[in-house]
């Protein structure tokens, strides 16, 4: 053998051990959310042999974790649809307008993303008080738009500034009017930069926990991570049953992760490296 | 900022047709004033009050001189900034061993970096009740490791003793966010001109000076981003340590963002106000830590990745 | 009378009609809310239920919607409910949350049925001269241990209960000589179980009033008895008394780390140690037949008073200062409020209870045998009300938690460190 080839299997021992490593607690988790706390118990290592399935459909049913779902998609699935129509429509509009305060409103808008949360969490809970938003999932949603839209506008913004200006100029000749100009040009053709923003918000949102501690109390309000951290409570740990709940909470992500990881990698890059 | 991007502004900028600006931008700024401005400013107003559910009542600068004396805090500031100044120094150099080594083309880089950036998709919830079992002193892999290396003796509840609860939830974060912090790298790695490496292959200068020589200047300004980011994540963490130590050992854990939770929806006070302070000196800390550092690494033109 | 006229009599009388026939007709009925701790504790969550159920019966306007929570998740929530004006009508409490009270959350009870309560009990509810709560359940720190356990070390319990300073640490060398945790305890989830050790501990050496001035501020952290007793309780600690995972053991594991699995020689808990131990075994109770026994904390050297333990005041039901149905509310209070349920409490829950009762008259086995165990311990008690963390409040309190629930049992920071963190934070 080679010195090149012993090399390059030394390498490959060093990555393997470090995907072990990384991937390792899922792979754990996956096989604890499958075998009940007794099996655990007994060997906290070993494959789920027979696989409870069944534990899923106990946990959706009887833990509750059907409604911490259902609480979880709603928020998160309307939080980024208005994200995605408000964010869109005003990185268009700072993209493709040149007008005194552009830049301003466009640094604003964008420097809030350093913004420490609690800067706003104990006033946004004495507000959504007032305005009769608290403990409701309404009043959450508006709250993840509001942190995620700095981001939004931020992604978005770069990528229509890319747009040739011929296409708007042609667009305009045509008889379009600005609102279709954004609804009918810009929009279809930043569609890959929405879907990554569809994408990244998705996730973010999805494992939101700080706001919704504070914003929500009631157990029929309660998304998916606030769920799972009642579990973790008074009793002698149900390890099986919160590991299924973890892999209820991890399934959509996981899913997500599968069809667009590509996407998604460009996104949270890209968003991370302003 | 990409280039084009002036001559596309005025184009159409020139008419200045408001009424179309104010309808795009109108439902963000609102929100962004409802839900942004107004509570900051909001926190600001509250940080010079006593904030009781029925009544507020002016208290100066008394929140800000109790702040100055209230060890706790201090402590909560040393820990953080402790955090958030190992965390990007330890994953980012992980992170572009890890980069080159995929970038040397080993087979499967598409697997390894798939596989490498799944951490950092689960929630700080999932990823903290993980680890509170991986720490487990009874069954966690990390103790039932060290038992079957014959090291029983080193073997401790790592998240209950003041001395290893913090380093040890600072390891978890490196090992949720060093796969993401490769990715980064990587793609800034490929982006290098090829002409440039070949040179510096045909002058011969080994791996190492390669390195340091030719590849590091070159990504100089995504480790600088990486480093900036996340130290921004780490000054904010607070999902992690609540749902692992609640701050505890003797406060070895405590960050700000737990202990503004801790004194705003948990001591046996209701005062809204003395958080609120807590929240407003930490607001300008942070901001003043990010300007200076930015300005320190001269980033400020390479904003633009 | 035109026809229009006579509908609308008829009309008019037959809604009189229904709503006198109670909910079946348009009424609806009133619905109060409520949140209770103890979602984990069947015997007291069946105890509820069932007064509910009765009380529903007997009140058939009225329904109760109830929902069991967590005790943290409870707390969190109801701190900022009660703030936002959205707590429920009906919830639980205990009596060291003297805020709520502070910030007039709580509904005067007054009016309640208080002939049926314990007149100590009702102190610890009073504020300003006036109760707010229902208080519940009551309890004392117990010293169980095993017997069998006990009895293979060769340790001889005396007749009253209590073990002399040098016995209990011979005990505690002994048990770590056979390799045996001498007491389970862990402060993985709770303020105060660490704080058990120093709490009782003080309490003796001090006596009640010097102990209340210590937690109140005014006695010095630093007095020599106070030092000479956390020394005496390093020894303690130092010679093994608690499991290497002490800092990390929640509430839950702790029982089962006693009873089941390692198995400890005893466990110094709240005497509401059968809420979880009492369950079946599967569902985190103590094993058939688990040789249960009780004994006294141990002397302290130099003690004024080994005679002192605490009794406190736990879970209790209270009512929102904001409610719609004030009324409604101070009934289903008061439905509790009977020498009656005070029994059924002892019988079904098996911890004391701050409502009237006689633990002579109990029926269930179990449950008269336990409390004579308790009535033995607690003979020629004198009481000191509560426990640390229910009298200080604010900065105190927190350095408490830290220090005495948590580091310096754990042995973390020795005892000069220990007095003067306490002293600073008066």
């Amino acid at each position: 053998m080679t010195m090149a080839a012993l090399k390059r299997a030394a390498l490959l021992l060093l990555l393997s051990l470090y995907t072990a490593f990384a991937a390792g607690p899922f792979v754990w988790a996956a096989m604890l959310s499958l075998r009940t706390t007794t099996e655990i118990h007994r060997n906290h290592f070993a494959p789920p042999n027979p696989a409870h399935w069944d534990k899923f459909a106990e946990a959706w049913f009887t833990s509750n974790y059907g409604v911490y779902f259902t609480n979880s998609t709603q928020v998160v699935v309307s939080a980024v649809v208005i994200l995605t129509l408000v964010g869109s429509m005003a990185a268009h509009c700072l993209a493709r307008y040149r007008f005194r305060f552009n830049r301003v409103i466009y640094f604003v808008l964008f420097s809030t993303i350093i913004f420490p949360p609690q800067i706003t969490i104990i006033s946004l809970f004495q507000i959504l008080v007032q305005y009769g938003l608290y403990n409701s999932k309404l009043g959450l949603t508006l709250v993840y738009v509001a942190i995620q839209l700095p981001l939004t506008i931020y992604l978005l913004e770069s990528f229509f500034a890319r747009i040739p200006s011929d296409l708007f100029d042609a667009a305009r000749i045509d008889g379009y009017s600005d609102w279709e100009i954004f609804w009918r040009v810009s929009l279809p053709i930043a569609l890959p930069a929405v879907a990554t923003t569809v994408i990244l918000n998705f996730i973010l949102l999805w494992n939101e926990f700080l706001y919704a501690v504070v914003l929500i109390t009631e157990e029929a309000n309660r998304t998916l991570p606030l769920g799972i951290q009642r579990f973790i409570g008074d009793t002698q740990e149900d390890v099986g049953m919160i590991a299924t709940g973890l892999m209820i909470a991890i399934i959509p992500v996981v899913v997500v992760y599968a069809f667009f990881s590509e996407r998604l990698i460009q996104g949270m890059t890209a968003g991370a490296v302003k | 900022m990409p280039a084009g991007h002036e001559q596309n502004l005025h184009q159409d900028g020139l008419r200045k047709p408001w009424a179309t600006i104010g309808v795009f931008l109108l439902p963000s700024l609102a929100i962004y004033a409802a839900f942004t401005a107004y509570p900051a400013v909001r926190t600001i107003w509250n940080s010079f009050h006593r904030v009781l559910p029925r009544s507020d009542e002016p208290v100066g600068l008394a929140n800000y001189a109790e702040l100055m004396r209230d060890e706790i805090f201090w402590r909560s500031v040393r820990n953080t900034i402790t955090w958030a100044c190992t965390s990007p120094l330890v994953e980012v150099s992980v992170a572009l061993l890890l980069a080159l080594a995929l970038y040397a083309k080993v087979p499967g880089a598409r697997f390894f970096r798939v596989a490498w950036f799944t951490p950092v998709l689960m929630s700080y919830v999932v990823v903290g009740i993980l680890w509170l079992w991986i720490y487990n002193f009874d069954w966690g892999p990390v103790n039932v490791a060290l038992r079957a290396l014959g090291l029983g003796s080193w073997a401790k509840p790592w998240l209950g003793d003041p001395n290893t609860a913090l380093p040890a939830l600072i390891f978890v974060t490196s090992w949720m966010w060093v796969g993401f912090n490769m990715v980064v790298l990587l793609a800034a790695l490929h982006s290098l001109p090829r002409e440039v490496l070949e040179a510096a292959e045909l002058d011969n200068c080994g791996w190492g000076g390669k390195l340091v020589f030719v590849i590091l200047p070159l990504i100089r300004a995504t480790l600088l981003n990486l480093v900036v980011l996340s130290f921004i994540g780490k000054m904010k963490i607070f999902d992690l340590v609540w749902i692992t130590t609640k701050g505890n050992p003797l406060w070895a854990t405590e960050t700000v963002s737990t202990y503004v939770y801790k004194r705003a929806f948990e001591w046996t006070t209701f005062d809204l106000g003395y958080p609120s302070t807590i929240a407003a000196l930490w607001f300008v800390i942070v901001l003043g830590s990010v300007l200076t550092l930015t300005w320190l690494f001269r980033l400020r033109q390479k904003l633009e990745y | 009378m035109s026809s229009r006229k006579r509908l609308s009599i008829i009309a008019i009388a037959s809604l009189a009609a229904a709503g006198l026939a109670g909910p079946a007709g348009a009424q609806q009925p009133k619905e109060l809310t409520f949140w209770s701790h103890w979602a984990a504790e069947m015997p007291k969550r069946t105890f509820v239920e069932e007064a509910i159920k009765q009380f529903e019966a007997n009140n058939p306007g009225i329904k109760i919607k109830q929902t069991w929570y967590e005790k943290t998740a409870l707390y969190a929530g109801l701190k900022t409910a009660l703030r936002a004006g959205q707590a429920p009508d009906i919830f639980y409490a205990e009596p060291d949350q003297v805020e709520y009270m502070e910030n007039g959350f709580l509904l005067d009870l007054s009016d309640l049925n208080w002939a049926a309560v314990e007149p100590w009990a009702k102190e610890a509810w009073s504020y300003k001269g006036k109760p707010y709560g229902l208080p519940l359940e009551a309890w004392t720190v117990e010293l169980y241990y095993n017997k069998k356990l006990m009895a293979e070390l060769g340790v001889k319990v005396p007749d009253d209960l209590q073990l002399p300073p040098d016995a209990f640490l011979e005990m505690i060398r002994q048990a770590r000589a056979k390799g045996m945790t001498p007491m389970a305890l862990g402060v993985g989830d709770r303020p105060y179980p660490g704080a058990h050790l120093v709490h009782e501990a003080l309490l003796k050496k001090l006596g009640i009033d010097d102990y209340n001035r210590l937690l109140t501020g005014k006695l010095a952290w630093s007095d020599p008895r106070v030092t000479a007793t956390l020394k005496w309780l390093r020894g303690l600690t130092e010679a093994g008394l608690l499991p290497t995972t002490f800092t990390t053991l929640k509430l839950a594991e702790a029982h089962i780390y006693f009873h089941t699995n390692p198995g400890a020689l005893t466990f110094l808990n709240g005497s509401w140690y059968t809420s979880r131990a009492f369950n079946p075994p599967d569902k985190g109770g103590q094993p058939k037949d688990f040789p249960l026994g009780i004994m006294k904390f141990p002397a302290v050297p130099g003690a004024a008073c080994n005679e002192c333990r605490s009794i406190a005041i736990g879970g209790s039901y209270v009512g929102n200062a904001a409610t719609k149905h004030g009324k409604e509310v101070l009934a289903f209070l008061n439905s509790f409020a009977s020498f009656e349920m005070g029994n059924r409490w002892l019988d079904n829950v098996q911890v004391q209870t701050g409502i009237k009762s006689d633990p002579a008259k109990l029926t269930g086995p179990q449950a008269a045998d336990y409390f004579k165990m308790i009535a033995q311990t607690n003979a020629g008690a004198k009481y000191y009300f509560g426990i640390p963390i229910q009298v200080m409040t604010g900065k105190p309190k927190e350095v408490f938690i830290q220090v005495m629930n948590n580091a310096f049992p754990a042995g973390t920071i020795g005892v000069e460190d220990a007095v003067k963190q306490m002293t600073a934070a008066y």
